[in-house]
């Protein structure tokens, strides 16, 4: 308590505002690479950053080796210095951590400082000697009264003290640290440190439970010696440590000498500390690398892999989150239930309930955890083997640090890490043994068909468990790196035998023979007994850690990067292949290069929007000025990949506003009007040769913004099985087939109807009428491409000049349509009351009269008298205020007159009654109209635009259009070509004239609707105004689009010759970028074989490896020299040069025995 | 079984490398522990990527050694494939006679198989867990498909049995979801060969592994170590009758089947 007041009192001494002057901690965001790089090396949480660095000194006291010293000695020794290590000091929010390795993760530190330590290790790994301390575990910091240039800290921790009580001759565990620098650096440094150590002081409880489930803690209370006494009452209960005290240990704990393991490391945590604070010195290393005792087996891994911090972070998350799903269910669960019963079957905990039990919960709480991820075969095997050493709780700790940092992406839905690293070992032993590697490219074996398993379960099913677990202790030390190594010395043992085999089943077969003979003696017929006494598996560890030094945590971080596109490509590739396919019956309407236009359409503009609205959380976060902590500490590392197929699950639903960007992508007429839009879209359509492949085929529509339309909301509620959820690929593709497959009209006018019939009783009532209108407009309001010509215009212009229709533009004359449209809806709808039996009947024959006399003037549309009057009636029925006079035009004025008649014979447009119209109502009035016809017939279903490839016109007329320049689009209906320019013309409206200009006509329509119905006038006043801002927004825009198309603008009409060529130009561009789209497809079908071949094109660079290890190691010729290899001839002998022992590890040997 | 029970006159012999797909706990590894070990486990170690083992099957004319690659069924592990069916010369894509959803992940990957893998792979789609159906449970020794006759080179010839399974379908009690008939037309039109199988009971599963052997085209047929090359090429057309009555009596009881196949 002395020392808590103390420490409080000083804590509180320190503090002084003044010196408040830390960096941000944004400054830390800004570099996230940095930070991870710092999480990695002192394997810290992700919620850690790197605050606060300084060069300092470490210096300890000198061992109190012998027990017998009077406390007084120890306390003496504790102020003379002992071992001394200058390294880095390093601060983050809950950690100081020191290392020896010369490393600087400080914003101003440049990449390379950042990652030295991950360069050459020594065998060190990247830990380094130092400490990693939880500033919890501080119980005390005083500044020591020493020369004043020496800034010296004297660090005092809980080591050993949380205990209940305390042994009588305790002695804390002190330690000095002097600070290199500056004054101002060195007191910046203690002001984040006391900064730090105040926030948290309060996580001394998580501490006391954490510490008090280390089996470290037990061993050193001397509780153990007490119970094997037999004559204390309390005894202490050991810690959880494993299945294994429960259904033993495997192996043979005397042959694995267990017992001096034990007292080994009992040893060091006296002196050195334990679990949390525990300081690594090069004996900490030696005794991992000679294998765990197995009782302190999962508490060091626990350490040394950093999910100890984890778990001191949150020590009941476990039990909280199992608890939170008891009683769930999932597809994971499922999952894990099926391998239960075959987890480490030979191992007796797993035939027991015990076991199955723990291993069952464990792995239901991480797929709990991290739903991405959930449950992946080999996590069994991984998860049995860590309960065998630790508790349900570090088990599951651990577990996440193994899929979210030591082995990221292994277990993914993709898996792509496994395939990642598959390729980097390949790569790998290309590298070091190329001889190997050409023999089994020759032989046609696939190497990574049987080193998958080593790395995807870590050598726990290939290896007899003893051993697995060897190389595990080195594994959670040293990362990654480690799995390479051994994977790599294994091959290079085994060279010899593996030069000889001829295909899969005997490379298997040696190798499994091979494992199996793991505890023989390496040498047997050496005269040497301390030579003949090294097991197959202690060389294994040499050849991996001595002659494979050179494969670093540095080596495999630029290997992953180099082949990581090919593996997420291919990956990609088949994700896609197998999710069109499995697109189901409907899909087949469409043709492959749609499919995959569509597939990747969905997902790129799904993962913009999970871009988006990640940065939008961010800044929403950083505006909030609140520093978050991660709610769960477990799950994927925050700075980590998103965004690609191939990375892991990816979403799988749009919602309305992400299919907005997904239709903007596909039909011009979604693209809204802000500024850049439609031109952009059109040249870079042309210039699609850059395009390739998923993730850039979108290029062109970065930068429009999508509209939003009532039209698109229907569609995507149409589209969607279940709006509430979004649209599925699924839905996105059935829906585009419904209306891209079939070439019909009739399944195309029916289709429009379905979006507007809300109740799915085939009927659409005024609201859907006018909204039909509505969406015809808008459809319309980008032009058509050439889709929709009057035939008129090109074949009887001249002859038919009344109303000089034939100057008017597709669009104009389409707007018009669009009137008559409402119109003769409104003339043949039924009313919707419940007497409307009578009126049915009538209208039957209605129809049919209504056709005969539609058809009699199929080709005029508005301009015809009987349309005129029924404009007048339209006019009539609304008594709302009066149009703007000016936006009255010509055809205005020939509707004046003849109201009476047809008020009469329109009883339907009374707003009072509610009337609806049929499909084939609906029908028949597109039908009648020819403008609507050809929009239903070829424009709708065409503006949705795919490869292009399956554009119906270019399946009339591929012959065509070899023939000519001009483009197949129009080639479908030849006589077409010239008047089509008319449309493109149109496709520039918003410049036309303002005397008979596209505004003209509108506001003709617009002051129809108005005077007809409220609502009309407000919808159709929107139409106009998105009209107008298009016309006034991008008038360069639409000179530049012009110019292209030899447009004249002030003639205000188009002319038909000139336009053929815009069209030709326009096509070609279209067409131009058709066999690039192909091509691209083609490459991704052949990205696996793609990839294989790059790598063994790659066979013959120069092998790094082999001219780096052959000098040091050969030097150091040991004892242990003589491997089988040596001896058996010159075929490969250059590779193997370096192959020699030496004495060092010898000594590691010795150590061990 | 050893190969002793090979013929003194060493028979031509050539590997193939065949590998399992489908969809995860329909039984592709206890087909192959079946054929292979000719042995029947409940609970197996989890295959991790993919398992490795060869067995030896003896046609009259000549010995074909597989190199059985037996695939991880879980979703995920579907990204490995390709890794396995690398160079493949035929296929096993097996489903569940109980579960239809495994038929329609067997015809992805037949699908994909088709155009993804070597070009003239054989490939067999095989329903199993024909024990938990009546036409298993019935009479487990007495295979219900392919009756007396041989197993289908292509799965073209079998209308009659289909029809004969159709009856059966209704029966209480019988976990069959997916029908005989339907599973047969979709490998008719696919030009596979097809059977229904159980690992459990071994029926018919050492007729898979030999109808495939007899299906691959000699002139694809890598020759094994020290096997002259191309010897065994006139012989298969004369190797059918006798195949037929080998096969016959595979199919009395999974203890000849082992015959069979002498491995």
């Amino acid at each position: 308590m002395m020392q808590w007041s103390s420490f409080v009192q000083k804590a509180q001494s320190l503090i002084d505002p003044a010196n408040f002057t830390l960096p941000t901690l944004t400054a830390s965001d800004h570099n996230p690479s940095k930070a991870s790089l710092f999480r990695q090396q002192f394997r810290l949480p992700d919620s850690q950053n790197p605050l606060q660095e300084i060069t300092a000194e470490l210096i300890l006291p000198i061992a109190h080796t012998s027990s017998s010293a009077s406390p007084g000695d120890q306390l003496r020794n504790l102020d003379r210095a002992g071992n001394r290590y200058a390294g880095r000091l390093h601060l983050s929010e809950r950690f100081i951590s020191f290392t020896t390795q010369p490393t600087s993760f400080a914003t101003s530190a440049t990449h390379s400082t950042s990652t030295h330590w991950a360069g050459q290790t020594n065998g060190t790994g990247p830990f380094g000697n130092g400490f990693t301390i939880p500033l919890c575990c501080i119980r005390r910091v005083e500044r020591l009264n020493s020369l004043s240039h020496v800034f010296s800290l004297a660090l005092t921790t809980w080591n050993g003290a949380l205990g209940k009580q305390q042994n009588p001759g305790f002695i804390p565990q002190r330690f000095t640290i002097q600070l290199v620098g500056s004054r101002q650096a060195c007191e910046r440094f203690c002001d984040g440190l006391k900064k730090g150590l105040r926030e948290c002081m309060k996580e001394i409880e998580n501490l006391r439970v954490v510490v008090n489930d280390c089996y470290s803690e037990y061993l050193l209370s001397g509780a153990k010696s007490k119970a094997q006494d037999g004559d204390n009452v309390e005894v202490r209960q050991p810690p959880d440590a494993g299945l294994g005290m429960i259904f033993r240990y495997p192996g043979d704990a005397r042959k694995l000498r267990d017992r001096s393991k034990m007292r080994l490391w009992g040893e060091y945590f006296r002196e050195n500390g334990r679990n949390t604070t525990l300081i690594r010195q090069p004996t900490f290393h030696k005794l991992i690398r000679v294998g765990l005792p197995n009782r302190l087996r999962g508490e060091v891994w626990e350490l040394s892999s950093g999910s100890l911090y984890l778990r001191l972070r949150s020590p009941n998350l476990y039990t909280e989150t199992l608890s939170k799903f008891s009683g769930r269910e999932s597809l994971a669960i499922d999952e894990i239930e099926k391998d239960l019963n075959r987890s480490l079957p030979e191992y007796a905990g797993f035939q027991s309930e015990e076991g199955i039990g723990r291993l069952r919960r464990v792995l239901t709480a991480y797929s709990w955890t991290n739903a991405e991820i959930g449950y992946c075969q080999a996590m069994n095997i991984v998860v049995a083997a860590l309960l065998i050493y630790m508790s349900e709780a570090q088990a599951f700790f651990l577990l996440s640090v193994l899929c979210d940092r030591l082995l990221p992406g292994y277990y993914s839905t993709t898996m792509y890490g496994t395939l990642l690293d598959q390729k980097v070992f390949e790569s790998l032993v290309e590298k070091t043994m190329p001889v190997l590697w050409d023999h089994l490219t020759k032989s046609d074996v696939q190497l990574s068909v049987v080193s998958l398993p080593w790395f995807l379960s870590l050598y726990i099913n290939s290896m007899p468990l003893v051993f697995a677990f060897r190389v595990l202790d080195v594994f959670f030390l040293e990362g990654p790196k480690v799995l390479f190594q051994v994977g790599l010395a294994i091959l290079r043992i085994n060279g010899e035998e593996l030069l000889d085999i001829q295909d899969d089943g005997s490379f298997i077969s040696v190798l499994k023979s091979y494992f199996s003979r793991l505890d023989e003696s390496a040498h047997p017929r050496s005269e040497n007994p301390k030579l003949r006494a090294i097991t197959r598996f202690q060389e294994l560890m040499v050849v991996a850690f001595k002659e494979f030094s050179g494969i670093t945590h540095q080596t495999i971080t630029e290997q992953r990067e180099k082949h990581k596109d090919a593996v997420l490509e291919s990956i990609e590739s088949f994700a896609k292949r197998t999710s069109i396919r499995n697109l189901g019956p409907d899909s087949k309407k469409l043709s492959m290069d749609d499919l995959g236009v569509i597939y990747d359409r969905f997902y790129e503009v799904l993962y913009e929007h999970q871009q988006m609205e990640r940065l939008l959380d961010e800044e929403k976060k950083r505006q909030e000025k609140k520093r978050i902590e991660r709610t769960s500490i477990l799950g994927p590392p925050v700075d980590r990949e998103v965004g690609r197929v191939g990375l892991g699950p990816s979403p799988t639903h749009m919602d309305y506003n992400a299919f907005r960007d997904f239709l903007a992508a596909t039909a011009k007429w979604a693209v809204g009007d802000a500024l850049g839009s439609s031109r952009k879209e059109s040249t870079t359509e042309q210039n699609l040769s850059s395009s390739r492949g998923f993730g850039k085929s979108l290029t062109w529509n970065n930068k429009s913004e999508a509209a939003d339309h009532e039209f698109m909301q229907r569609l995507f509620r149409n589209w969607a099985t279940e709006p509430s959820e979004g649209l599925s690929l699924q839905n996105v593709v059935n829906g585009l087939a419904r209306l891209k497959g079939p070439r019909d009209i009739m399944n195309n006018i029916n289709y429009f109807f379905d979006l507007y019939d809300d109740h799915g009783n085939g009927t659409v009532d005024r609201e859907g009428i006018l909204s039909m209108s509505e969406a015809l407009l808008f459809l319309s309001r980008r032009g058509f491409d050439g889709a929709i010509t009057p035939t008129q215009l090109l074949e009887e212009a001249g002859e038919r000049d009344r109303f000089e229709q034939d100057k008017l533009s597709t669009d104009e004359r389409f707007l018009g349509s669009v009137s008559s449209f409402i119109r003769r809806c409104f003339e043949y709808a039924d009313p919707s009351n419940p007497e409307g039996k009578p009126t049915t009947k009538y209208k039957d024959t209605d129809t049919t009269e209504a056709t005969e006399k539609l058809d009699a003037f199929s080709i005029g549309d508005d301009d015809d008298d009987d349309d005129d009057d029924d404009d007048e009636d339209l006019i009539d029925v609304g008594d709302k205020p009066k149009p703007e006079p000016s936006s009255l035009k010509k055809q205005d004025s020939d509707t004046q007159h003849n109201r009476s008649t047809s008020e009469s014979a329109n009883p339907a447009l009374d707003p009072n009654n509610p009337l609806h119209i049929t499909l084939p109502t609906f029908r028949m009035v597109i039908l009648a109209d020819e403008l609507l016809e050809q929009f239903f017939d070829t424009f709708f279903p065409q503006s949705f635009r795919l490869s292009d490839q399956s554009h119906p016109a270019a399946r009339l007329s591929s012959l065509s259009s070899n023939l000519t320049t001009f483009s197949n689009i129009n080639a479908a209906k030849p006589h077409l070509i010239a008047a089509s320019g008319a449309t493109v013309a149109g496709a520039s409206g918003g410049i036309v004239p303002p005397g008979r200009g596209l505004r003209g006509v509108l506001d003709n329509i617009v002051s129809d609707g108005i005077r007809m119905a409220a609502e009309v006038k407000k919808r159709m006043d929107e139409a106009q105004r998105e009209l107008e801002r298009n016309a006034l927004i991008r008038p360069q825009e639409d000179d530049e689009e012009d110019d292209e198309e030899d447009y004249d603008p002030r003639s205000g009409t188009s002319v038909a010759p000139a336009i053929v060529g815009g069209i030709s130009s326009w096509g070609a561009g279209a067409y131009g970028a058709d066999p690039e789209r192909r091509s691209v497809r083609e490459t991704d079908r052949d990205l696996l074989e793609g990839a294989e071949v790059v790598s063994i094109h790659r066979k013959d660079d120069p092998s790094l490896l082999d001219g780096k290890d052959g000098h040091p190691h050969s030097a150091a010729e040991g004892s242990g020299s003589s491997y089988p290899r040596q001896q058996q001839g010159q075929r490969s002998s250059q590779r193997m040069s370096d192959s020699h022992n030496d004495g060092h590890v010898v000594s590691k040997v010795e150590f061990e025995s | 079984m050893s190969e002793s029970t090979s013929t003194n006159t060493p028979k031509p012999s050539s590997s193939v490398k065949l590998v399992l797909l489908g969809e995860a706990a329909v039984g592709k590894s206890s087909l192959v522990l079946r054929f292979v070990n000719n042995d029947f486990q409940e609970n197996k170690e989890p295959t991790i990527g993919a398992a490795f083992l060869t067995q030896k099957c003896s046609l009259p004319t000549r010995t074909i050694k597989f190199e059985i690659w037996d695939t991880a069924g879980q979703e995920r592990f579907a990204s490995l494939a390709p890794m396995y069916y690398r160079n493949a010369q035929a296929a096993l894509v097996v489903y569940d006679v109980t579960k239809p959803s495994s038929l329609t992940k067997a015809k992805h990957w037949v699908a994909e198989l088709q155009r993804q893998a070597s070009p003239g792979i054989v490939i067999a789609l095989v329903g199993n867990k024909l024990d938990l159906t009546n036409d298993g449970s019935e009479a487990s020794g007495e295979p219900q498909v392919d009756g007396d006759r041989e197993p289908p080179a292509t799965a073209d010839e079998d209308d009659a049995t289909g029809e004969h399974q159709e009856d059966h379908d209704a029966t209480p009690g019988d976990a069959r979801k997916v029908s005989t008939r339907e599973a047969h037309s979709y490998a008719e039109e696919e030009g596979l060969l097809f059977f229904e199988t159980s690992a459990k009971t071994g029926v018919n599963v050492v007729d898979v592994f030999t109808a495939i052997a007899n299906a691959i085209p000699e002139s694809s047929l890598k020759n094994g170590r020290g096997a002259g090359a191309g010897t065994g090429q006139t012989t298969l057309g004369g190797g059918r009758p006798a195949e037929d009555s080998r096969v016959n009596l595979g199919d009395r009881s999974t203890a000849t089947a082992k015959e069979g196949c002498a491995c």
